[in-house]
């Protein structure tokens, strides 16, 4: 029993004194960083390989101790984090979570504590910083972004004999002839849209000059169910019922498949959609174009992650370690894995210009964040009830509209 | 011999100990834990002070009109599905009870869906009856009995009903063995008089036969029950609740508030509406078994 006590308290003793080595090695700070870049991916490696090698060496002192997570599973991970307080001191998140983290009361308001906020965010895109604007003040950095463009099967459109749409009444003719049977009889689909959620249906509403809320985000009626949302919600769910839309049903054929066969001959999508056809169907020619100007212009949605540090970090390396992966090098590193830049000095680099996603750039520029605030989700499911309804022929556009209005302005209280 | 007593009490109680506290770590502290939660305005908003709420969690879950119905849909899918599989399940362990020859190859044959995957068998569901799927192909251009495709997972109807058969066709091989062996325990002596009061086949199987095995239909009947109410991987994978909710159930729909939005509050509540109908439901099913057997 004596040795078996001794034993074991040696052995506790041993694994205390290594993690104590380990994390007071002559002074050094260690941020503890957490991505959701693939851990296979070619962006994993770049960060693993290249930009944490060149920061520490910059930044002597400073270690960064990256993990990768599943996207959804860095999400719930930062959510339990919060609750045992154990939080990372930065990490890359969807646009789309940082509202609800900052409604936690766990992100470090960056304009208000650091410094030189003004110099670091000049440097980046507008309309990707304003996806971290949150109530009047900046919670993150942009990091990368992306929008979505139409792609086009070049040979359908070809035979039937319709141009790409430049206008949104072009589209709505070009989707309509697009759509019947093909040579095999079998049926096709002029247009393509995946799901029903503000994703898909916001660049629409946005280009016919609608709007969900609005510019302060307090209130939806009077936008969500004004005059120019209705129109485009009529026109799209008009094409859904003629038979022209389709690819938002669980039987549906999905959107790879469907596009890459000749199934659908437009689509909506980002630049991730080039490497998947390249990968799946490299015969289908294609060709890309802006989104169809309305009323309100060519108004797409953005995407993106953005770098943000937490309440627990060490604010002097954490701010650091933002500012270098948001800085020209570490964004043209990155870009030529895919991802594309909001650092305005990268995005006039060669990499950039020559890159696949070269014409989503222009996207960007125009492109709109869905509403930043923390019922985001609960709102974007209210959408997407709505639009079923509607496009189901179950309710009106205006009558299910009213309704969200309704269940909308309660969410923004 | 008192003294004695006490040691084997004490020994007991340190042999028990370490199965209680998993237990207790496991099973108890999260259902407490689940309770409070359920009492707390829980949100992602909220998760770092978690005010009481009282019940305001239970109000929204009783005032939201997907969470009837999806409860709809969890009643219709038990309703159809335990009988479905208990029915069939019972048919198919009475034929082999009555053969001889080739016995465990219809045994393995019936039970094969029962060890394959949820997730895979749902897949598979799903490509069979996709609107370009395997069954639309089959009837429109083999047989030609329709003239186009028919949406099946589209709907909610349709789409809850692929579901409901792929629960069924999984749940008839467990309910055939468990058949099985409770109809080898009826005394067979029951059957010969039977013969000999001149009992048809039929009138054998209502008189002898069911009263036989009643402790393991009602053992079936909570089980499948309680299944049917959890049911969760096959609508996830066929339709994920689309169109719009409405061929989500209990389980998903509590999955989704939890973790798509946040409100675990909300799931928290919803989880107890669930275990306290659940609960009631097997006092149900005990008393009227009880009361027949009066």
């Amino acid at each position: 029993m004596n040795t078996f006590r001794k034993i074991l308290a040696a052995a506790v003793a041993c694994m205390l004194l290594l993690s104590a080595c380990a994390a007071l090695a002559e002074g050094e700070t260690v941020i503890n960083f957490w991505h959701h870049y693939s851990a296979q991916s070619a962006e994993n490696e770049t960060l693993m390989n290249v930009l944490i090698p060149a920061f520490e060496a910059e930044n002597p002192g400073i270690k960064v101790n990256a993990v990768s997570h599943e996207w959804a599973e860095l999400h719930d991970k930062v959510l339990v984090s919060a609750n045992s307080n154990a939080l990372p001191d930065v990490a890359r998140c969807d646009i789309a979570w940082l509202p609800e983290f900052q409604k936690m009361g766990i992100l470090v308001a960056l304009d208000e504590e650091m410094a030189d906020f003004a110099d670091v965010s000049g440097q980046l895109l507008d309309s990707a910083m304003s996806t971290a604007a949150i109530g009047g003040h900046y919670y993150a950095l942009a990091l990368n972004t992306n929008s979505k463009i139409v792609f086009y099967n070049t040979a359908m459109l070809e035979e039937a004999g319709v141009a790409v749409p430049a206008t949104m009444d072009e589209w709505a003719e070009a989707v309509k002839a697009l759509s019947g049977e093909n040579a095999n009889g079998q049926q096709v689909w002029g247009w393509n849209e995946p799901a029903l959620a503000g994703w898909n249906i916001c660049p629409f509403i946005w280009s016919f000059g609608g709007a969900l809320t609005d510019p302060d985000q307090t209130v939806a009626t009077g936008y969500v169910n004004g005059p120019q949302t209705v129109k485009a919600v009529e026109t799209f769910a008009a094409l859904v019922q003629a038979g022209a839309i389709t690819g938002f049903n669980a039987g549906d054929i999905p959107m790879t498949d469907g596009f890459g066969t000749g199934r659908y001959a437009m689509m909506l999508e980002g630049p991730w959609k080039s490497a998947e056809l390249a990968g799946a169907y490299p015969d289908v020619v294609y060709g890309t174009a802006p989104i169809p100007a309305g009323e309100g212009g060519s108004t797409s949605v953005l995407g993106g992650e953005d770098i943000a540090m937490f309440n627990t970090a060490n604010r002097e390396a954490a701010w650091r370690f933002m500012q270098f992966m948001t800085g020209e090098y570490a964004e043209t590193e990155m870009a030529k894995c895919g991802q594309i830049p909001v650092n305005k000095a990268a995005l006039e680099s060669d990499t950039v210009k020559n890159a696949d996603y070269a014409p989503f750039i222009e996207a960007i520029q125009t492109a709109r964040a869905r509403p930043t605030v923390a019922a985001w989700s609960e709102m974007d499911n209210g959408l997407q009830v709505a639009m079923t309804a509607i496009v189901n022929g179950e309710k009106t556009a205006q009558e299910a509209l009213d309704e969200l209005a309704a269940q909308w302005d309660e969410l923004l209280k | 011999m008192i003294q004695k007593s006490r040691v084997n009490r004490a020994q007991l109680f340190a042999l028990l100990l370490p199965g209680l506290l998993v237990f207790g770590m496991f099973t108890v502290y999260p259902i407490v834990r689940l309770f409070w939660m359920s009492l707390c305005d829980m949100r992602f908003s909220s998760m770092l002070t978690q005010p009481f709420a009282g019940l305001l969690n239970y109000r929204q879950v009783f005032g939201d009109g997907t969470f009837w119905m999806v409860f709809v849909n969890s009643v219709v899918y038990t309703l159809i599905t335990v009988p479905g599989q208990m029915v069939i399940g019972l048919f198919i362990a009475v034929l082999l009870n009555g053969i001889k020859r080739f016995s465990v190859t219809f045994r393995v044959i019936n039970y094969l869906p029962v060890v394959t995957s949820w997730v895979i068998a749902s897949l598979v569901f799903r490509y069979i009856f996709n609107t370009e799927g395997l069954l639309n192909h089959f009837l429109w251009k083999v047989l030609g009995v329709t003239s186009g495709n028919i949406r099946w997972l589209d709907t909610r109807w349709s789409g809850l009903s692929v579901a409901m058969i792929l629960g069924i066709w999984k749940g008839i091989g467990w309910n055939m063995v468990i058949f099985l062996a409770a109809l080898q325990q009826v005394p067979k002596d029951l059957y010969e008089a039977a013969d000999i009061d001149g009992c048809g086949a039929w009138k054998k199987f209502v008189c002898v036969t069911l009263p036989g095995i009643r402790g393991t239909i009602l053992f079936a009947l909570i089980e499948l029950t309680i299944g049917g109410f959890n049911v969760f991987t096959s609508i996830k994978m066929i339709t994920g609740g689309k169109p719009a909710h409405q061929t989500d159930t209990l389980l998903t729909w509590m999955y989704y508030k939890a973790f798509s939005t946040g409100q675990f509050g909300y799931a928290a509540a919803l989880s107890f509406v669930m275990a306290l109908s659940l609960g009631l439901l097997a006092i149900v099913q005990f008393r009227m078994m009880r009361s027949r057997e009066a």
